[in-house]
């Protein structure tokens, strides 16, 4: 009897379905990502004339960066993980790269989408509006930026088993990258702080999107925040990957 | 057809499975053969679920050979794993999906092309044509468990795994069940059953395995192991009735302590 495997391709296509099935049903979830960074760019509209535009997009986009990877991946593989459904999916003949790969292509999905809202948020609240290049450069710096905070959801999904405390630890994680992050951009909370802030996940990744909003003025210290970025991703998914159980049990 | 000159589906040989230092699974063997349900028993804790992990390939065994359909997990993982069905224990999609979303996506992973009407034959098969728009979370424990069937057969794999599939359900659902059982050993499947209920392993299993301890005490079918055991003063002093049944069997090999 002849034993029928499926293509890699035609196994990725039902998961991709089905996983972006899940995230439309989920989508209030989606909406709270997406409502939070362009909230902060419309209340921003003061501080636009003071800071520039791209300093108010790039710090919303960071922050929807921070809730896609924290809240909205880590805490769906934490449930999933519980319920049992990557283990289902394991005993079939599809790669284990298969499964997350299908999984972080939607979390691709959310950035770009949660990255073209807040652009066309500025462009009709703000009246910020990017050359072509610098939209284009900074849709690529949103997916290098959230590929670290994947790889910290990723982390902290390796390291902690039970879904409640990894939901828990998420929403702390986010609160102290939201508002350390944000404040210490601002220079609200010292120099110290700033300083740390600016080479920090927040920093590096803030410092990348705002720099590709301004092409003309990216420098050495902006190729530099891309590579400590890179840096943070390497290390958080290898920490992320080496650590994760695809069973709680 | 007698069993003997039927081919094998599963076999494992000297399987032996570590979690650090402790021993789960000792030296295990065992053979099903196409068209039999094998019953695999055993107090908590005995090696079951590693044993059962181990041929799923979930985990990797220290040592032992597991092959599935004549193709080694080892070698041939994929081929190994198109060629099991597998109903886990626990629920194992996800909520948000309906259950006609389900069965299309494992379809598509186990390669199977999924007409309408092959889909309203399944649903129709399980007496969930009602609910083919209805999210998996929203099914009852019993819908679950037929839907999981469903995906555990929807390649017509040559080996089935089913762990404790009659767990919670009521005895209606338990029969109907039972009787899928038998249907797929009539169309050739071989059939690998854990379960803690002796009156299922009696009633539906051609032979039975006793693991305790990571280890196989016995294999033989229901009424063999009755009749070779039922002169031990174990065996005896745990009958309740006089009439010594499957579990009087079970419960004088391995013991009357709880176990964790």
């Amino acid at each position: 009897m002849q034993t029928n495997i499926p293509s890699t391709s035609a196994a990725l296509t039902s998961l991709l379905g089905a996983d972006f099935t899940t995230q439309w049903r989920n989508r209030r979830a989606v909406i709270m990502v997406i409502l939070v960074p362009t909230i902060i760019l419309i209340s921003w509209k003061g501080l636009i004339d003071k800071f520039g535009g791209a300093f108010a997009l790039s710090n919303c986009i960071t922050i929807g960066l921070i809730s896609i990877g924290l809240m909205g991946y880590s805490n769906a593989i934490a449930r999933d993980r519980d319920k049992g459904v990557f283990q289902r999916l394991r005993v079939a003949p599809v790669s284990s790269w298969s499964i997350m790969a299908s999984r972080l292509a939607v979390q691709l999905a959310m950035i770009l989408v949660m990255t073209t809202v807040v652009f066309i948020a500025g462009s009709y609240y703000d009246k910020i509006v990017l050359s072509p290049s610098a939209y284009a450069l900074s849709y690529v710096s949103a997916i290098v930026g959230g590929a670290v905070y994947l790889g910290l959801g990723q982390a902290i999904v390796g390291l902690i088993k039970n879904p409640e405390t990894v939901n828990s630890t998420t929403r702390l994680v986010y609160f102290v990258f939201f508002m350390i992050g944000m404040f210490g951009e601002l220079g609200v909370l010292g120099k110290e702080i700033g300083d740390a802030v600016k080479w920090s996940p927040y920093g590096t990744v803030k410092h990348i999107l705002s720099s590709s909003m301004q092409p003309a003025n990216w420098d050495m210290k902006a190729t530099v925040a891309l590579l400590v970025t890179i840096g943070y991703t390497i290390v958080f998914s290898i920490m992320g990957i080496k650590w994760f159980k695809w069973s709680t049990r | 057809m007698n069993n003997q000159l039927k081919e094998s589906v599963l076999q494992v040989e000297g399987l032996n499975i570590y979690y650090g230092s402790f021993q789960a699974v000792r030296n295990v063997s065992l053979e099903v053969k196409a068209g039999e349900i094998f019953g695999l028993l055993g107090p908590n804790g005995a090696g079951k679920t590693s044993t059962l992990s181990a041929i799923e390939g979930l985990l990797k065994p220290q040592s032992g050979n597991i092959s599935i359909a004549g193709y080694n997990i080892k070698e041939k993982p994929l081929y190994a794993r198109a060629n099991i069905g597998v109903q886990l224990q626990s629920t194992s999609f996800q909520p948000e999906l309906t259950v006609s979303e389900i069965i299309r996506l494992y379809g598509g992973i186990y390669g199977v092309e999924m007409t309408i009407e092959k889909l309203e034959k399944m649903l129709t098969n399980i007496k969930l044509e009602d609910a083919a728009s209805k999210r998996f979370g929203q099914l009852s424990g019993g819908q679950q468990q037929r839907v999981s069937l469903v995906i555990a057969m929807i390649h017509e794999p040559r080996l089935v795994l089913l762990d404790e599939p009659t767990t919670g359900l009521d005895p209606q659902s338990r029969r109907q069940l039972w009787e899928r059982m038998e249907a797929l050993r009539e169309n050739n499947h071989g059939i690998l059953l854990t379960t803690h209920s002796m009156e299922e392993a009696e009633a539906v299993c051609d032979r039975i395995a006793i693991i305790d301890h990571g280890q196989v005490i016995t294999i033989d079918t229901p009424q063999a192991l009755i009749e070779s055991n039922r002169n031990k003063p174990e065996v005896i002093s745990a009958s309740r009735k006089g009439k010594i049944t499957l579990e009087d069997v079970f419960i004088g090999l391995t013991g009357r302590a709880i176990r964790s």
